[in-house]
């Protein structure tokens, strides 16, 4: 497994990430990037002491200088989901060459449009399926990483709504 | 390809470039050699108390950040008696 495709299916998830510099950040997984860099929602940056702490509603890390990812242990049970819809895909693909489920109504239709059509849709299905209207919601209902609960301020918890 | 393959699934030590000793199940790398490290744990040393044990659950560590990956042989790594094992924390990478 690899971990750019952990961090991918971490989209949506609340996660810790620490610098180089110390510095940490919990937030919400907004995307990702094959070089690591990552955007958060509701995040809380939290100094390399541990006694100061920023509220922002959103923030951009540069992957080159995360040391490393926190992430729920149940993400990595979703990779292997993830991975399996993606094969199921490939091998519905292969079989319904020339046109597949949702495009049967239609009739087979000649080999070439389908054709492009199913790549397209394959592409949607597996590359932007986190990153879509769901996660969002998600996001905005869960509260920005738990872990210096006690420590925040109450005001956060009211502007979320 | 890379000797990390024959660690996967199995339980390793990771020295990181900040010192900082985790160990866990290798479940994935990359050719940058960021790791995945299921159920990880940081063991960190004292000289004053016995070496204590963080659990910090799913990771994944970037490549930049690794200095050493070790395979852990379980058995003798269940004998060892954390609580009175004391040593000096390690250092920071000095570039």
């Amino acid at each position: 497994m690899l971990p750019l495709s952990l961090l991918k299916t971490a989209q949506s998830h609340p996660m810790l990430v620490e610098l180089k510099n110390g510095e940490t950040y919990n937030g919400h997984l907004v995307s990702c990037d094959s070089w690591m860099n990552i955007n958060l929602r509701d995040v809380i940056c939290t100094s390399k002491d541990g006694d100061r702490f920023w509220r922002m509603p959103e923030c951009y890390i540069r992957g080159s200088t995360i040391k490393y990812l926190r992430i729920p242990d149940e993400v990595i049970d979703m990779v292997k989901e993830d991975a399996q819809a993606k094969s199921r895909n490939r091998t519905e693909m292969n079989k319904n060459r020339g046109g597949n489920s949702s495009q049967n109504q239609r009739g087979g239709g000649g080999g070439g449009r389908p054709g492009g059509g199913n790549r397209n849709n394959a592409g949607n299905r597996s590359g932007q399926g986190y990153g879509g209207g769901p996660s969002n919601n998600a996001m905005r209902l869960g509260g920005a990483a738990g872990q210096q609960g006690n420590r925040l301020p109450h005001a956060a918890k009211n502007n979320r709504k | 390809m890379s000797g990390l393959e024959s660690y996967i699934n199995h339980t390793v030590s990771i020295i990181t470039a900040d010192g900082r000793n985790f160990i866990g199940t290798l479940k994935g790398f990359d050719q940058t050699i960021n790791i995945i490290i299921d159920e990880c744990h940081e063991r960190v040393f004292s000289t004053t108390s016995g070496i204590e044990q963080i659990v910090l659950g799913l990771h994944i560590i970037r490549g930049d950040n690794i200095a050493v990956i070790g395979l852990i042989d379980e058995t003798i790594d269940s004998r060892l008696d954390l609580a009175n094992i004391r040593g000096e924390p390690l250092g920071p990478v000095v570039h």
